[in-house]
C-alpha cells in the first residue's frame, strides 16, 4: 500500500519539475513519506527500467555530475491512470465513511 | 594515531580510517547481496555509492579531512540498513496483522549454514545455532557416528546442499532465533565489524581469521565442490537425452491410453513390452498409472535441470511452497507406482535382451 503510494508521489513530484535524486529525497522526507534514503534508489531504478522515468547526467556546481530525473511520455500517461484510480479509491473510502 | 586508506567512491577520492573502511565495505557488500536479484542492481549500487560520496564530500568541505567510523555510521543511519530497506517492502502485509494482534513477536527460527562458525560447510555450526547447542558437541557426534555407521557423510553432504548459507544479518539472527529488530541487527553488524578489527591485516576475508588447518580444509572443500559440480553437469548431459526419450514415450503412452486405440501404436514403438497384458486392467487405472509414472520421472528431471541451470545463471530462488508441492506430488506418484507394481506386478515387462535405442527411435520417427 505504502510502496504504491510512494511511487505515485515520486511521479507527482517529477511531473511538476525535473529534479536531482537528492531533491526528491528531501521532498519526500519533508512529507514524512520515507525515513531512510536507501528505499528510493531501487525504486527509481525500477521506474526507470519500466520507462516511466528517464534521467540525464547534469553537471553540478560541486562534485561530479548527478542524475537529473524527469517524467517520460509513458510516465505521464501512467500517472494519469494512477490519478484516476487514486480518485476512485478516494471516492470509495469517502462513500463508506459517510454511510 | 590511526592508519588510513585512500578509496575511490563514486569518482571522488577520500581518506578513510581503516576501521571505518571495514564498516563501509561490509555495509555495501550487504546491500549488494540484497539487491543481487534485482534488475539493474549495478545501477542501484552505483546510486548508493554516489550518494554516500556526496555525503562524505559535504563533511570534507566542512574541514574534516578523514572519514571516520562516526561519519560512516551516520551515513548508514541515513541510508538505512539493508534489513530496513528490504523489510520495508516485504513486511508491508505483515504490519497489518501485527498491529491487530498486540505486537506479538513470534520469532521464526530458520535453519541456516553458519558461515562464521564452520570447519567444512558450516552445517554443524548452523545446527548448533538452531538447536542452541555447542557446535563442538555436534561435530564430535558427527565424527564418531561417521565411524559407527558411515551414514553421516552422505547426510552431511545432503544437508550442505539443501540448507542455505546465512548471508545477511537478518538471516544470521534468524539462525539462532533472535528477533529481527533494528537493535539486534545493529549488534550483528557491529559484531561482525569487531571481528574484523581484531584482524586488521586481513583485508579480504570479512569473517574470523582461518587457521592453517581450516585453510587446507577450505581448499579441499573448493576442489571437491568443483569436482561434484562437474560430475553433476556431466551426469545431466549424459542422462538428459535418454530421459527425454522416456518422457516422450510416456507422454505418447498417456495420449494413446486417453484417446483409446493406442495399443497398436505402442506396440510398433516398443514391441518388447507385452502390451496385451494391459487389456486386463480397467482404463482409468491405466491412465492414472501413466500420469503418476510421468510425474515420477519428470519432476526429478526438472529439479536436476533447474539446479544445474541455477548454478550457471543467477536465478531467483524458488518459493518454498512450490518446492513442497513438487515433493509431495512426487512422493504420491512414487507411492502410487509402488502400489500399482505391488498389486499387478510387472507381467508386461517382456524380453528386453535384443532391444536397442536405435530401433525404438526409428519406430518413433516412422510414427511422426
Amino acid at each position: 500500500m505504502r510502496k504504491g503510494t510512494l511511487e505515485y508521489c515520486i511521479l507527482l513530484l517529477l511531473k511538476k519539475e525535473p529534479a536531482y535524486t537528492s531533491d526528491i529525497i528531501q521532498k519526500l522526507q519533508e512529507a514524512r513519506l520515507i525515513v531512510v534514503e536507501g528505499t528510493l534508489y531501487p525504486l527509481l531504478t525500477r521506474l526507470k527500467n519500466s520507462e516511466l522515468l528517464s534521467y540525464q547526467w547534469i553537471e553540478s556546481t560541486q562534485g561530479p555530475p548527478r542524475k537529473y530525473y524527469r517524467l517520460t511520455g509513458k510516465g505521464e500517461v501512467f500517472l494519469g491512470e494512477l490519478e484516476v484510480s487514486w480518485q476512485e479509491l478516494n471516492d470509495t473510502i469517502n462513500h463508506i465513511r459517510n454511510n | 594515531m590511526k592508519k588510513t586508506l585512500t578509496i575511490n567512491l563514486g569518482g571522488t577520492v577520500f581518506h578513510i580510517d581503516e576501521d571505518a573502511y571495514q564498516l563501509l565495505d561490509k555495509y555495501l557488500s550487504n546491500l549488494r547481496i540484497h539487491f543481487k536479484k534485482e534488475e539493474g542492481s549495478d545501477e542501484i549500487m552505483n546510486d548508493f555509492e554516489m550518494r554516500i560520496s556526496e555525503l562524505f564530500g559535504e563533511r570534507v568541505r566542512l574541514g574534516y579531512e578523514v572519514i571516520t567510523v562516526v561519519e560512516v555510521e551516520d551515513v548508514i543511519k541515513r541510508m538505512g540498513k539493508p534489513e530496513e530497506l528490504f523489510d520495508a517492502e516485504a513486511s508491508e502485509s505483515k504490519s497489518f496483522e501485527q498491529s491487530g494482534t498486540k505486537e506479538r513477536q513470534t520469532v521464526q527460527k530458520r535453519l541456516f549454514r553458519n558461515p562464521d562458525d564452520r570447519i567444512l560447510g558450516g552445517v554443524a555450526g548452523g545446527l548448533a545455532a538452531y538447536l542452541g547447542w555447542d557446535p563442538s558437541a555436534i561435530r564430535i557426534a558427527l565424527f564418531v557416528l561417521m565411524f559407527l555407521y558411515g551414514v553421516t557423510i552422505p547426510i552431511y553432504i545432503i544437508l550442505w546442499i539443501i540448507i542455505p548459507e546465512a548471508k545477511t544479518a537478518t538471516e544470521k539472527l534468524q539462525m539462532s532465533g533472535k528477533s529481527v529488530t533494528i537493535e539486534n541487527i545493529g549488534k550483528t553488524v557491529t559484531d561482525g565489524f569487531e571481528k574484523v578489527s581484531e584482524n586488521v591485516n586481513n583485508y579480504i576475508s570479512s569473517d574470523k581469521p582461518r587457521t592453517l588447518f581450516q585453510k587446507i580444509l577450505d581448499v579441499f572443500v573448493a576442489v571437491v565442490g568443483g569436482l561434484l559440480k562437474i560430475i553433476l553437469i556431466l551426469l545431466a548431459i549424459i542422462l538428459f537425452p535418454p530421459l527425454l526419450l522416456v518422457i516422450f514415450v510416456l507422454i505418447i503412452v498417456l495420449f494413446a491410453l486417453v484417446f483409446g486405440g493406442g495399443v497398436g501404436v505402442l506396440y510398433s514403438i516398443l514391441p518388447n513390452i507385452h502390451w496385451h497384458t494391459f487389456d486386463m486392467f480397467p482404463e482409468n487405472v491405466l491412465i492414472w498409472a501413466g500420469i503418476s509414472t510421468v510425474l515420477m520421472i519428470v519432476i526429478p528431471i526438472i529439479v536436476i535441470v533447474y539446479m544445474i541451470l541455477s548454478q550457471l545463471f543467477k536465478f531467483k530462488p524458488v518459493a518454498n511452497s512450490l518446492k513442497w508441492t513438487l515433493l509431495i506430488i512426487w512422493i504420491v506418484a512414487v507411492v502410487a507406482n509402488i502400489i500399482f507394481a505391488a498389486r499387478f506386478g510387472l507381467p508386461f515387462w517382456g524380453d528386453w535382451s535384443h532391444w536397442s535405442w536405435d530401433t525404438t527411435w526409428q519406430q518413433i520417427q516412422m510414427l511422426l
